[in-house]
């Protein structure tokens, strides 16, 4: 079942092409890892699924609906962006208890355990100014998940997090994959890629390279590790 | 209702924002200063008139610029939210301009009804309440129209000054170019187009103190008499907060974020 349909989204700044004529369908109950090297347009690929950027050409639809100005279609997506940034006067609970109110949820409804999992029960009085770029992320990823989302969009998930918050946010995505959602995840890092992904779909220079399940993008490439695949593979185009 | 949860939050992250709680002290240390050091309460308020009408919106305009850009990322947060933009930029202006209107009625409002209580200091207060709104509504729109925060805030540095200093240059060399020439009707309309001069207008009309009042000042008493003066002065600046507001939704509804 088709959960994400983007049809020849292309996005434009001035003079420059971030993404051109992107076609591709992201399913249900799987992990899509967006890779490509710096400035490849990964983030403005998601940027258009999230409504921050109009894309300049093409459309997009979410679970049968074209994103347009309604922004209803994004209480099914929970999102983890590259760099938090929060009002720095805010503690961590005003700020999840704001966007529970943001996002209509109640405390019954909202899925904390992130919250636990990580570490933050016994910092909710923290003031956000006052925390690392890794406590940011997991508050990040605390509020990514907090709705139950149908979808879940993450830019460089783990980038900050020590290795076991990071699984502990990995776990919790592929655990949203077995319950029939989708996720999209953009990363640097291959073996991450490696062990949680069912496609990949590399971008490069805007443009939408290839779209394939890991299985053959290794096989197609006669390797078994991703990072000896990819130069083949782009070496001789599919 | 979304929007005023926004509102409420953000609100929440001004009263904890040092730079607003700087400039309600600020405002403070200012007119407490002046009342104490001029024994005569309306000579203290004319000065205090003077120190206002530059200062208020210099902050209100750069603490708005600086805090849109600051807070970008949390902007970015909202708009991924179910919510649409309107409640959004609508709750971070209306808490940007709670907050300042929370700092003048303490720095400003505190001494006045002390030192000088009476029609001319709520004149003056709303005045200025108002001047920080227009600049807060020209703040958002500048931050919104520009990506670079030091663009950003180098406009709103040029805009101050276009109203503080260039206007009052222009405005005393059309007189003297055109002064065998009856320009009494075109001052309303030039008047207008700055807030500054409208909120100085307001405040003089009030004091009915001809030396202070200035040309346009002395016009638009001439013209529209004292109290209908006063309204008309203050109407337009309800005006210089409406344009840059409607424009800021427009633009914030289709910007790339």
């Amino acid at each position: 079942m088709d959960s994400i349909i983007f049809s020849g989204v292309g996005k434009r700044y001035r003079s420059l092409w971030a993404l051109r004529d992107v076609d591709a369908t992201f399913r249900r109950g799987e992990v899509v890892m967006v890779i490509g090297p710096n400035g490849s347009g990964k983030t403005t690929l998601i940027k258009c699924l999230l409504g921050l950027v109009r894309p300049t050409t093409g459309s997009i639809q979410v679970e049968g609906q074209v994103i347009g100005p309604d922004p209803g279609y994004r209480r099914s997506i929970g999102s983890m962006p590259q760099l938090s940034q929060f009002p720095p006067s805010l503690t961590i609970g005003q700020l999840l208890e704001m966007m529970r109110d943001v996002r209509g949820l109640t405390p019954a409804s909202a899925d904390d355990g992130l919250v636990e999992e990580l570490g933050l029960a016994h910092q909710l009085d923290k003031r956000l100014g006052a925390l690392s770029g890794g406590t940011r992320q997991k508050v990040s990823a605390v509020l990514a998940f907090r709705s139950r989302p149908r979808i879940l969009v993450m830019d460089e998930p783990t980038a900050g997090l020590d290795p076991v918050s990071a699984r502990t946010v990995l776990d919790r995505a592929a655990a949203l994959r077995s319950e029939g959602g989708t996720v999209l995840i953009t990363s640097h890092l291959l073996e991450e890629v490696e062990a949680l992904a069912d496609r990949i779909a590399y971008l490069q220079e805007g443009t939408l390279r290839f779209l394939l399940p890991l299985n053959d993008v290794l096989q197609r490439s006669g390797t078994d590790r991703l990072a000896l695949a990819l130069p083949k593979l782009l070496a001789d185009p599919v | 209702m979304i929007m005023g949860k926004v509102l409420y939050y953000t609100l929440v992250d001004l009263a904890r924002n040092r730079s607003v709680v700087a400039f309600a002290a600020l405002v403070l240390a200012v007119s407490e200063g002046l009342f104490l050091v001029e024994a005569d309460p309306v000579k203290a308020l004319l000065s205090l008139v003077q120190v206002m009408l530059a200062l208020v919106p210099l902050v209100s305009l750069i603490l708005t610029v600086v805090y849109t850009y600051d807070t970008h990322e949390f902007t970015q947060l909202l708009a991924v939210q179910p919510i649409g933009r309107r409640a959004i930029l609508g709750g971070r202006m209306g808490a940007m301009a709670l907050a300042l209107l929370v700092a003048l009625l303490f720095g400003l409002g505190l001494p006045l009804t002390v030192h000088a209580p009476g029609t001319t200091s709520l004149v003056l207060l709303v005045a200025v309440v108002l001047l920080a709104w227009v600049h807060t509504a020209l703040g958002t729109l500048i931050a919104l129209l520009h990506r670079d925060k030091a663009r950003g805030v180098g406009i709103a540095l040029a805009t101050w000054a276009g109203f503080v200093l260039v206007y009052d240059a222009l405005l005393m060399a059309l007189l003297f170019a055109f002064s065998d020439r009856p320009i009494e009707p075109l001052v309303l309309p030039i008047a207008a187009l700055n807030p500054i001069d409208l909120a100085r207008i307001a405040i003089m009309i009030r004091v009915d103190l001809a030396a202070m009042m200035g040309y346009s000042g002395a016009v638009y008493q001439h013209m529209l008499g004292s109290a209908p003066g006063i309204a008309v002065a203050l109407t337009l600046m309800f005006a210089w907060i409406a344009w840059p507001t409607l424009v800021a939704f427009r633009v914030f509804r289709r910007k790339d974020l």
